[in-house]
């Protein structure tokens, strides 16, 4: 036992002073560093949590670099995928009952809520050093608090409008340049296609915001701005109130319908798929979804994109979306969770991610290569101009939980309140709650 | 529920079998014979010690703490922090709350009235009928009650579908006259049932009174057949209406029985939650939220605040315990007076 125990000390020691030395003396310390650690994670095993539906496209990306890290070091991963819905009521129970995952993925907005938890550990040494040294800093906004960061974006995503092109070409609808032009298309899809179509889909669930977003954006409105140690809302200003119409008018003109209010882009998704729906905001991870769900009817050139139109013509602000993978707070195995990351978020498998994934890699270079790319060119011009919501751990609430600003949309709708008044309540409620302590 | 059987019937049984007991010898055990009821109590005294007055106080502590995932976490968990009256002035202040008060207050009342009303006259109707035909009855309308409260909420939430609902569609068969008379319009395709608060409570309503009059009408027959038949034959003599007899005869008698049901119905409908996180998908609607469900969304929801959580379920319990205190005091004084 007592030998055991030494020759296993000698052992480390030395491959610890091996990767230093590598550290030390080779350029490209990731190849190496990683041979190290090979032997040392056998017998072990990650769980790894993935947001969203197992996809093929996305089930295949996370074989093969599960694939590849068991390879490179030889513990297991167990993956398990979270429908995007149910992300926070699972990271609450994992929080809770501390049987959280190793590595997971979380949304890039979802960060400050979870640090201001304490259910992710601080992983600055990863962006500080190797491949991740290369992701634009105005990229790690979020998931920068107090001088640490606790996740490193894995892809980013900007939302365009998805639109049944089938259907555009069969009723010689051209692609909106404006949001009139827009409101016309999604009007003459509810003509032809049935009254219980929605031309332009209505979001008022849990991610309202993305839409409602961009739409405020456009409109020159802010949600609420940081004023020394304050946030200040700004929910009244005439720039928010005229996306805000907008977003109202969705349902009040028609375009989408009444008994719908509460729906989420998951739903709306669904009933894309069941030819329910003429247009809506999205981006392309939506579409591996709509295959399945079609039965494989609404692939290939039946769809497309095209980037939301402002008011008066040209793109409309887009929501800086992205999702990023981190190392969960209470990880059983941190140094393999710590690695695991660090592959997944490097060079080749983080654009591979992203690529694959439909989203927009967080490389510089990667992202300028796509912007060449007609189907994604919508998106990388989106990105380069997008914002976010107010980063304070307090946002989540505002955002999901109490639902201040869909709440304040069905007080509209419903005509309970004129838009002045829901939106004066509103900008009270989201003070109060980005201000708590 | 079952409860209730035992506890109207079970009234006399303790004092007959006590009055048995003092002439016998002590047990072979060697204890005293007053310590055997106390000890034979033990047992359930520990279980709900532990699995309801433990948590009950826990609740109580936490609603003036504040509690979140820092402080429930297994791992490096901290303490949590007394913050006095903060919680309750919290809810107070905010609008969600006396919104969720006055739905829970509305609906009881509606369903715990509508329970008894159609659980009382069924429970009449079936002393009427023939033994089969009873039976028969029974038997159909305890289907409904042995639903599970997610299976009601389901299947009324399919029957209301804005678009594919039975519903709907059964309005729209109404010829249009009627309809228009009846309810003031003649289109009913995509009436959205299921997103103003006031119609999601009418959903609500119909499905709480679906699941629940059947018991009300079994306990209630139950009853009736317990009422000699020779007052009813006395009555019929002095050609008494059947609802004097009704008035007179049964419901004086069933008082008891009605007393039970009232604060029992009044307990479950106060706290209905599954049935209406069902029909509104989630905590989504907050001007349709009631206590329990805003309770729900405050703790568990993210980020949980588990402190505004258990203060309003410390308040739902205040208000139940004031409002069957009351009641149940009622009761004692009309018996005291009779």
């Amino acid at each position: 036992m007592r030998i055991a125990k030494i020759t296993a000390t000698t052992v480390t020691t030395a491959a610890l002073a091996l990767g230093l030395a590598a550290c030390g003396g080779a350029e490209a310390p990731a190849e190496p560093s990683a041979a190290a650690s090979g032997p040392k994670y056998s017998g072990k095993e990650l769980t790894f949590w993935r947001l969203g539906d197992s996809n093929p496209a996305a089930q295949k990306y996370t074989d093969e670099l599960v694939a590849a890290f068991e390879q490179q070091t030889g513990a297991k991963v167990k993956v398990e995928w979270i429908p995007w819905p149910q992300v926070n009521d699972k990271f609450t129970a994992a929080a809770a009952g501390g049987t959280g995952p190793d590595v997971t993925e979380i949304g890039n907005d979802q960060v400050p809520l979870w640090q201001s938890q304490e259910a992710l550990a601080p992983i600055t040494d990863i962006v500080a050093a190797g491949d991740q040294a290369e992701i634009p800093k105005n990229l790690l906004g979020l998931e920068t608090i107090d001088g640490e960061t606790y996740a490193v974006p894995w892809g980013g995503g900007s939302r365009a409008v998805l639109y049944r092109a089938d259907w555009f070409k069969d009723l010689k609808i051209e692609i909106p340049k404006t949001w009139d032009e827009l409101v016309a298309a999604a009007k003459k899809i509810q003509e032809k296609k049935g009254k219980d179509v929605d031309g332009f889909a209505f979001n008022g669930g849990s991610d309202a915001n993305h839409l409602l977003g961009s739409l405020a954006w456009t409109g020159g409105g802010e949600y609420a701005v940081k004023e020394g140690d304050k946030w200040v809302g700004k929910l009244t200003d005439p720039g928010f109130k005229t996306g805000f119409e907008q977003y109202t008018a969705l349902v009040t003109d028609g375009l989408s319908s009444k008994s719908r209010l509460s729906q989420n882009t998951t739903e709306i998704r669904t009933r894309f798929a069941n030819n329910k729906v003429g247009m809506y905001l999205t981006a392309s991870w939506d579409l591996p979804g709509i295959d399945e769900d079609s039965k494989g009817k609404l692939k290939g050139d039946k769809l497309a994109f095209f980037p939301l139109p402002a008011k008066d013509g040209g793109e409309a602000q887009s929501f800086l979306g992205g999702n990023d993978i981190a190392v969960w707070g209470t990880a059983k195995e941190m140094d393999a969770a710590k690695d695991f990351v660090k592959l997944a978020s490097g060079k080749e498998w983080g654009v591979k991610y992203a690529t694959d994934g439909g989203l927009l890699p967080v490389y510089p270079e990667a992202l300028a290569k796509l912007s060449e790319d007609p189907a994604q060119a919508p998106f990388a011009a989106a990105f380069a101009k997008a914002k976010a919501f107010p980063a304070d751990p307090n946002w989540t609430e505002a955002n999901e939980t109490k639902a201040v600003l869909q709440n304040a949309a069905r007080q509209v709708i419903e005509g309970k309140a004129t838009v002045d008044e829901a939106l004066g309540k509103a900008n009270t409620e989201l003070e109060n709650i980005l201000n708590q302590s | 529920m079952t409860d209730t059987s035992t506890l109207t019937r079970g009234g006399g049984n303790p004092s007959p079998s006590g009055r048995r007991r003092p002439g016998r010898p002590a047990k072979a055990s060697g204890l005293p014979v007053w310590s055997i009821p106390y000890l034979l109590l033990v047992p359930g005294l520990l279980v709900i010690g532990a699995l309801l007055l433990y948590p009950m106080v826990q609740v109580a502590i936490i609603a003036f703490q504040k509690v979140g995932l820092p402080q429930i976490r297994p791992v490096n968990t901290k303490p949590a922090e007394w913050v006095g009256v903060e919680n309750f002035t919290q809810i107070f202040g905010n609008e969600i709350f006396w919104n969720a008060l006055r739905n829970t207050v509305v609906f009881a009342v509606l369903a715990v009235s509508l329970t008894l009303v159609v659980g009382t006259a069924v429970g009449v109707l079936l002393n009427k009928l023939g033994k089969k035909m009873s039976t028969l009855v029974i038997v159909g309308i305890m289907f409904a009650w042995a639903v599970p409260p997610v299976a009601q909420g389901i299947i009324w939430k399919w029957l209301f579908d804005a678009e594919a609902g039975i519903i709907n569609w059964a309005l729209n068969l109404l010829p249009d006259w009627l309809s228009t008379l009846v309810f003031g319009r003649a289109d009913w395709t995509g009436e959205p049932w299921l997103n103003d608060a006031w119609s999601i409570y009418m959903v609500l309503i119909i499905t709480v009174v679906w699941a629940s009059f059947p018991f009300i009408a079994v306990s209630v027959l139950a009853g009736l057949k317990g009422i000699p038949a020779e007052l009813y034959e006395a009555a019929r003599v002095d050609g008494a209406s059947a609802w004097l007899t009704f008035r007179k005869i049964t419901f004086p008698l069933l008082r008891p029985v009605f007393a039970v049901l009232t604060v029992l119905s009044i307990i479950w409908d106060f706290k209905v939650f599954s049935q209406l996180y069902v029909l509104m998908g989630g905590p989504s609607n907050r001007e349709a939220y009631n206590l329990s469900m805003y309770s729900y969304a405050e703790a568990f929801r993210s980020p949980p605040k588990m402190g505004s959580g258990a203060a309003i379920a410390l308040v739902l319990t205040v208000i139940l315990l004031v409002v069957t205190a009351v009641y149940v005091r009622q009761l004692v004084k009309q018996e005291d007076m009779s």
